[in-house]
């Protein structure tokens, strides 16, 4: 495997880290989403305790601001019986000039078994993973604009469950895909698991100039990209796109990309419509739509946290069985 | 000093009389005729090629104030294991060579570690920050090749302008990074790799624009200029363009960029995060036939050691450059036993044009009455790259760990012989 995807498997395909769904073999997708279900109770919630990682150290690592992802993985974490800590290191070690090895070489000595890593820097979960002793395990929470795969999976999860297979759905992303590691991630996690139809949405300031290569048409008229589509996506417009000459106003991104009643008629009867939140309503999604049958949204949050208990459970027993 | 006469060798030095000759004497500094030479020492070359010594037009040796990275003595010294007799320093060491006295330390430090030539630049502006021109004759009086603004930005095109019609008015070369500052900045070329990778992106349009820009200040001033690590296609063309049009305009690459492309960061690899990203494949190709045609007048190494920390973090938090000269003469080789660039062209790059640039006719060809500038190499010999042997301060190098084709057998800079 090319890239740096390949630090994720051992020699024999088993997952170890999870930095990326990129190169992701689809019956290690299918592995991952198969555990997560097995997480959830009949009514569709997370099981409130297994023992699986009992005695197990899982350390958050965040580098940058996260309250949604940290409190998730934090909770599947607890789920699992493991002991979690969690740093800040924004406002630890990093300000006073440590650097980023010594300070995982530090974490190392205090014995934790897993690193969950949000990063701003693309890349800094690999750079991580390529330097931590072997018997420790490294989970990508976000890093840059490169990569969010927990989201995608968690993504792919919720789309199986409301629609099926993806191999035989229309899936459009809508928004700012060009500074999305969401969007990235689930783009990857759709083809590994044979997605036929992936378009992105947005104006031209908005969207990479190379989706070609990824197999993903792109639309710069909402009308034209939604029209037959069984699952909608819907990205978080951030402000600063606004102070950096991306885009006009929020006003004008929802005249013209906004979820609306009357444009969501244009997808397919039964679509679904996702978020990977927080929403913000009157830019990204119309109020309706939030708030109406088709949104899965608060479904994708609980989806979430099973997903982050498989893919901990998944990689700890990788671990553990390679020493 | 005794005279040597090389023999058993093949000299390949296209612009020479001697080229192919199987003999050569060195007197006095001096190539000279080796049959003029009483008593001479006699070298055996066994049957290697003799070349000039490589002329590396861009190369930063990090003294004064940066000796963490890399020193005069460590650099020059990787350099001749290389098959680099002559280095062109970059004048953004710390503080930024800007004045006679700066120029002269760099002359000293380099005469005092006894290895390569040292040929110092000096910044165009005041402590390179773009706003005060630098006492231009001064500094050229003291020894500078050349002057140049580095990786630093202009205050202002105004600025730029005044620099560059000051230069001209006193017959002084300038040596320009072009760029436009708006685009500047990004970590990875905006292409299929950077921006699946998700870094931070540095579109060709940001060497385009600046570029374009620096033509029309160049055109206007009739400066003799230089335009340092060009990288893409549309660059190549433009100063096509620019010198049938008449400009008096040279431009170089660095080995990197005709070796490499984008994809070389797929595995984020900090040793290529560089200063000027790494493009696509058919950038490369246009390069490289940039050099064959001769749009691209030489090819630089854009040495740039660092100490170990500055690699050691996240791809895009990691300092720029890598450390090259030691494996140039071996690189060359390598783009010519790959069918990518022959040798006749690249040597030619890197001896006879890289002399015209900094305008020393006595270096870059091996005839009489030149300086013995030369390397002996073993073409079918190998070279491999050790960290225990490494000379270079800077271990940021692709070249560790590889083996590649050819192998200096022995170097001589002014008449005086390093053996390998």
């Amino acid at each position: 495997m090319q890239g740096p995807a390949a630090l994720q498997l051992t020699p024999d395909g088993r997952l170890k880290h999870l930095l990326t769904t990129e190169g992701l073999p689809q019956s290690l997708i299918t592995e991952l989403l198969d555990t997560a279900e097995t997480f959830l109770s009949s009514q569709g919630q997370p099981v409130k305790k297994v023992p699986l990682l009992r005695g197990k150290t899982v350390v958050n690592l965040f580098f940058e601001n996260s309250t949604r992802t940290r409190t998730t993985f934090d909770i599947a974490a607890h789920r699992l019986s493991a002991d979690v800590v969690t740093l800040d290191i924004r406002t630890s070690s990093a300000s006073k000039g440590e650097t980023l090895f010594d300070t995982l070489k530090n974490l190392e000595a205090m014995q934790a078994d897993l690193f969950v890593v949000r990063h701003s820097a693309g890349g800094a979960p690999f750079f991580i993973a390529d330097r931590v002793t072997p018997n420790i395990a490294v989970i990508n929470a976000g890093d840059g604009t490169h990569a969010h795969p927990t989201q995608a999976l968690l993504d792919l999860m919720t789309i199986r469950k409301h629609k099926g297979d993806p191999a035989n759905l229309s899936v459009a992303i809508v928004g700012d895909l060009k500074h999305s590691r969401v969007a990235r991630s689930l783009i990857h996690g759709l083809r590994g698991m044979g997605c036929p139809d992936i378009r992105a949405i947005g104006p031209g300031t908005l969207l990479p100039g190379d989706l070609g290569h990824l197999g993903v048409q792109s639309f710069n008229r909402i009308e034209d990209g939604l029209n037959g589509v069984d699952v909608v996506v819907l990205l978080r417009l951030q402000k600063e796109r606004m102070s950096s000459a991306l885009l006009p106003s929020e006003r004008e991104f929802f005249n013209l990309y906004g979820m609306t009643e009357s444009r969501l008629q244009l997808a397919d009867d039964n679509a679904i419509v996702m978020h990977p939140g927080p929403i913000n309503r009157g830019v990204e999604i119309a109020n309706e739509v939030a708030d109406g049958p088709q949104a899965v949204i608060l479904d994708q949050v609980t989806n979430g946290i099973a997903i982050r208990m498989a893919v901990m459970a998944m990689t700890l027993s990788t671990q553990q069985e390679s020493q | 000093m005794m005279g040597v006469v090389i023999r058993n060798i093949r000299i390949l030095s296209p612009n020479s009389p001697l080229h192919q000759a199987t003999e050569i004497g060195i007197e006095k500094e001096l190539f000279v005729d080796p049959t003029t030479i009483k008593d001479a020492q006699v070298v055996d070359g066994q049957g290697g090629l003799l070349i000039p010594g490589l002329i590396d037009c861009r190369v930063n040796l990090r003294e004064p104030g940066l000796e963490h990275k890399g020193t005069i003595a460590s650099e020059t010294r990787a350099a001749i294991a290389g098959g680099v007799t002559s280095v062109v320093a970059t004048p953004t060491t710390d503080p930024v060579v800007d004045s006679p006295a700066d120029v002269r330390l760099v002359l000293e430090r380099a005469k005092a570690s006894g290895f390569c030539r040292v040929l110092p630049t000096a910044m165009l502006t005041q402590g390179g920050e773009g706003h005060h021109l630098s006492e231009m004759a001064a500094l050229v009086d003291a020894g500078c090749v050349a002057l140049a603004q580095g990786n630093r930005p202009f205050g202002s095109r105004k600025i730029e302008l005044n620099a560059l019609k000051y230069a001209q008015s006193l017959g002084i070369g300038v040596i320009l990074d072009s760029e436009d500052s708006d685009f500047a900045g990004g970590c990875a070329h905006a292409g299929q790799i950077g921006t699946g990778l998700g870094l931070s992106l540095n579109p060709s349009l940001s060497e385009t624009l600046g570029l374009g820009a620096d033509l029309d200040l160049v055109e206007a001033t009739g400066v003799h200029a230089h335009f340092s690590r060009i990288t893409t296609k549309n660059s190549v063309e433009r100063i096509k363009a620019a010198k049938a049009r008449g400009l008096q305009i040279t431009c170089d690459v660095t080995l990197a960029h005709l070796i490499y492309s984008e994809h070389a960061i797929i595995n984020l690899d900090p040793n290529f995060h560089l200063e000027r990203p790494l493009r696509t494949e058919e950038d490369r190709c246009a390069l490289i036939a940039g050099v064959i045609d001769g749009t691209i007048d030489v090819i630089v190494s854009d040495h740039s050691p660092h100490e170990p920390g500055a690699k050691l973090a996240p791809f895009p938090e990691t300092d720029q450059g890598m450390s090259m000269s030691e494996g140039m003469i071996q690189s060359l080789i390598e783009l010519d036993k790959q069918g990518e660039l022959p040798l006749e062209y690249s040597l030619d790059a890197m001896t006879v044009r890289a002399a015209r640039l900094i305008n020393r006719p006595d270096l870059g060809c091996l005839q009489y009455g030149n300086s013995a500038d030369c390397v002996l190499i073993d073409p079918e010999g190998q070279t491999h790259f050790d960290p225990t042997t490494w000379l270079s301060a800077g271990a940021n190098s692709p070249l560790l760990g590889k083996t590649l084709p050819g192998r200096v057998l022995g170097t001589w800079i002014g008449g005086q012989h390093f053996p390998r």
